[in-house]
């Protein structure tokens, strides 16, 4: 067994420019496979952490998914609105621990502005229980003061103490602006990877001071009052679009959300958010199956090269086999050799393609995060990788028996006699 | 018989049965003598070294090497058998090119255990066996052994096959055409230096060529067209 090992290598060395070739084919194809399907979990597992450490999320009764797009990911619109007295009402439930109120509706350059409080810095959670964390400033406590999520911060150049104009609506350039009321940036929060980072995040008052001179979505002209009016007014909101709720106890989280739906005053609806990001991945998931058929298929065409290159090599090799052959090596030793050649190829493919891999997420890590949003840490194999490599190594290995069959049968039928 | 390396009786063989392409009603190499074998291609000299080689079977009769029948033993007793016993040299070719001379040498040993151990016993160890008969087919330079066997000229690269076939002691060589690829002084020197090696070291040989102006060096000399009954009939 030594002596076969011995052997492939040493031929293998020998014709070291085609098999490179191969090899080189194998490890881009595992490194594609690698990736793919790092690429697949890391953003289902970012996915299914966009929100966690929350219980139920209620919205105005719509579709389960529709009130998880626009509350979590800020996609799509709300259909109605919540009172701010049912709101309340359900802040001061006895099971609920704490709430964290939802306003959404205006925009800047296309993100989105979200009216919220204290809470939502102190409560929300993302990944596994991760606090939002302030990179720069604070956050807000004045009634025109705006709290950046990353990408907002980095993507348009604002740093601290910048002054915003909000717009109403959608849209990057809203006709419809609140530019008699500008924001101060006072707080930039830390990267998270999630819907966050594309969030202008300002408090529910303020959200009602820039729209008290405005009715339906125009501005009144025959009212203006200035920042310093505002600033003297009540500013109790009339409404919100969602909020995220914690309860005291786990426990009781369907008898909550019992209620909510059940609630005769107001069509709402309480979700958990859990299910129903699992619902919409499965929605979306097919994609990612689809993308890792692709890199099967890679997996495939690389073995099939090496299938190639070993079966067209076995014409220049037959000499080699007859030589072997007269030297004393069994007819199972011919097919010995040609096996180890295909599981060298493969096993040094492997190698070679999760090398490949670590090297390219350590170059493109920053890249990829920054364009794509896309964040990939560099961990361990999983078992998952782990299991896909075994079975690639164990195909090698079948696919290797092809030309050894034939190497074999070549070496019954040619005997002692080199054909030239 | 048990003396003979060779005894063949009554063999016959055929690749499809309608088609027959060996009748020999006998041969026989005695042990330490050599034998030459001329033919013209198409009377079925490569099936007759693959019979002897143990790589085919008869259909009929009874192939002896060193007084083992052949029939007896399963194809992979037969593989064992010939790298115990046999060694081979073909027409050109021999060597295995990503190999250095030495280990191109010393390789049947490598299959063999018993040509590993006959080789240690008589010289101490395989690297001084394989110097030894280098140094008798005049490739003794010190040099020799780590070279590539692409720098060999053919003349070397035969004489290192031989060397190769007969380390380990082996009973019986069989040459295929060794020499079709030399030009006739390194023919004759070839044949010399070979047959001197192999009577010193009580090897029967058996060589086969086309050439029959070779075999006059030899102890026998027969033509596969007179031995094989049905050669002439396939000629017309």
């Amino acid at each position: 067994m030594k002596l076969m090992v011995s052997l492939t290598a040493q031929s293998l060395w020998h014709r070291r420019t085609s098999a490179s070739l191969t090899l080189i084919t194998i490890a881009f194809s595992i490194m594609l496979l690698l990736g793919v399907e790092k690429v697949r979990t890391e953003t289902r597992n970012s996915f299914a952490n966009t929100l966690s450490g929350t219980d139920l999320v209620v919205g105005a009764r719509s579709g389960q998914v529709q009130l998880l797009l626009y509350s979590v990911f800020r996609m799509g619109d709300a259909t109605s609105n919540i009172s701010w007295q049912t709101y309340q009402k359900i802040t001061n439930h006895r099971l609920v621990d704490w709430t964290v109120p939802i306003s959404l509706g205006d925009s800047h350059r296309g993100y989105k502005v979200l009216g919220t409080n204290e809470n939502y810095f102190k409560h929300y959670r993302y990944g596994n229980r991760r606090a939002l964390q302030m990179r720069e400033g604070k956050v807000f406590s004045d009634l025109f003061d705006v709290v950046l999520g990353a990408e907002v911060a980095e993507k348009l150049g604002y740093k601290l103490g910048d002054r915003i104009v909000v717009s109403h609506g959608m849209g990057g350039t809203s006709f419809a602006r609140h530019d008699d009321k500008p924001f101060i940036v006072t707080g930039i929060l830390s990267r998270t990877g999630t819907p966050v980072d594309q969030t202008l995040h300002l408090s529910l008052e303020a959200l009602e001071a820039i729209h008290i001179d405005w009715k339906s979505g125009v501005r009144d002209p025959n009212s203006s009052k200035s920042v310093t009016d505002v600033e003297k007014m009540q500013l109790q909101p009339k409404q919100i679009t969602a909020f995220l709720v914690g309860m005291k106890s786990k426990v009781a989280t369907f008898q909550l959300q019992r209620a909510i739906n059940n609630y005769r005053k107001e069509p709402l609806m309480a979700i958990l958010p859990g299910i129903a990001l699992q619902k919409l991945w499965d929605m979306i998931g097919l994609a990612e199956k689809a993308l890792l058929l692709v890199s099967g298929l890679v997996v495939l065409v690389g073995f099939i090269g090496m299938l190639t290159v070993l079966l067209a090599g076995l014409n220049e090799r037959r000499r080699e086999l007859a030589i072997l052959r007269s030297v004393g090596a069994k007819a199972w030793h011919v097919l010995l050799l040609l096996g180890l050649e295909a599981v060298f190829l493969t096993g040094l493919g492997i190698i070679l393609g999760v090398a490949g891999l670590y090297l390219s997420l350590f170059l493109f890590q920053g890249i990829l995060e920054s364009e794509l949003g896309v964040f990939l840490p560099i961990s361990l194999l999983s078992l998952y990788q782990l299991k896909l490599l075994a079975v690639v190594m164990l195909c090698g290995a079948m696919v290797g028996l092809i030309p050894g069959y034939q190497a074999y049968r070549n070496s019954v039928s040619d005997g002692l006699t080199v054909r030239l | 018989m048990a003396d003979d390396a060779i005894d063949i009786t009554n063999l016959q063989f055929a690749w499809k049965r309608e088609q027959p392409l060996l009748d020999i009603p006998s041969l026989s190499l005695p042990r330490g003598e050599s034998l030459f074998l001329q033919g013209p291609s198409g009377c079925g000299k490569s099936t007759l070294l693959n019979l002897i080689g143990g790589v085919l079977l008869p259909q009929q009769g009874k192939v002896e090497v060193l007084g083992q029948a052949l029939t007896d033993l399963s194809p992979s007793q037969r593989d064992a058998f010939r790298a115990d016993h046999l060694g081979v040299v073909f027409q050109m070719f021999n060597l295995l090119p990503y190999m250095n001379v030495l280990e191109n040498v010393i390789l049947p040993c490598r299959f063999s255990a018993l040509r590993m151990q006959k080789a240690k016993s008589r010289e101490g160890s395989v690297e001084s066996a394989a110097k030894r008969l280098l140094s008798h087919l005049e490739l003794g330079d010190a040099s020799m052994l780590k070279r590539s066997v692409t720098e060999l000229s053919i003349g070397q690269q035969q004489r290192v096959a031989v060397a190769r076939a007969l380390i380990g002691s082996p009973e019986l060589l069989i040459a295929d055409e060794p020499t079709s690829a030399l030009d006739s002084h390194n023919r004759q020197r070839f044949i010399d230096l070979l047959l001197a090696e192999c009577s010193s070291e009580q090897v029967s040989v058996l060589f086969v060529s086309h050439d029959a102006s070779l075999k006059d060096h030899f102890d026998q000399a027969v033509c596969l067209s007179q031995l094989n009954q049905l050669c002439g009939e396939a000629a017309v």
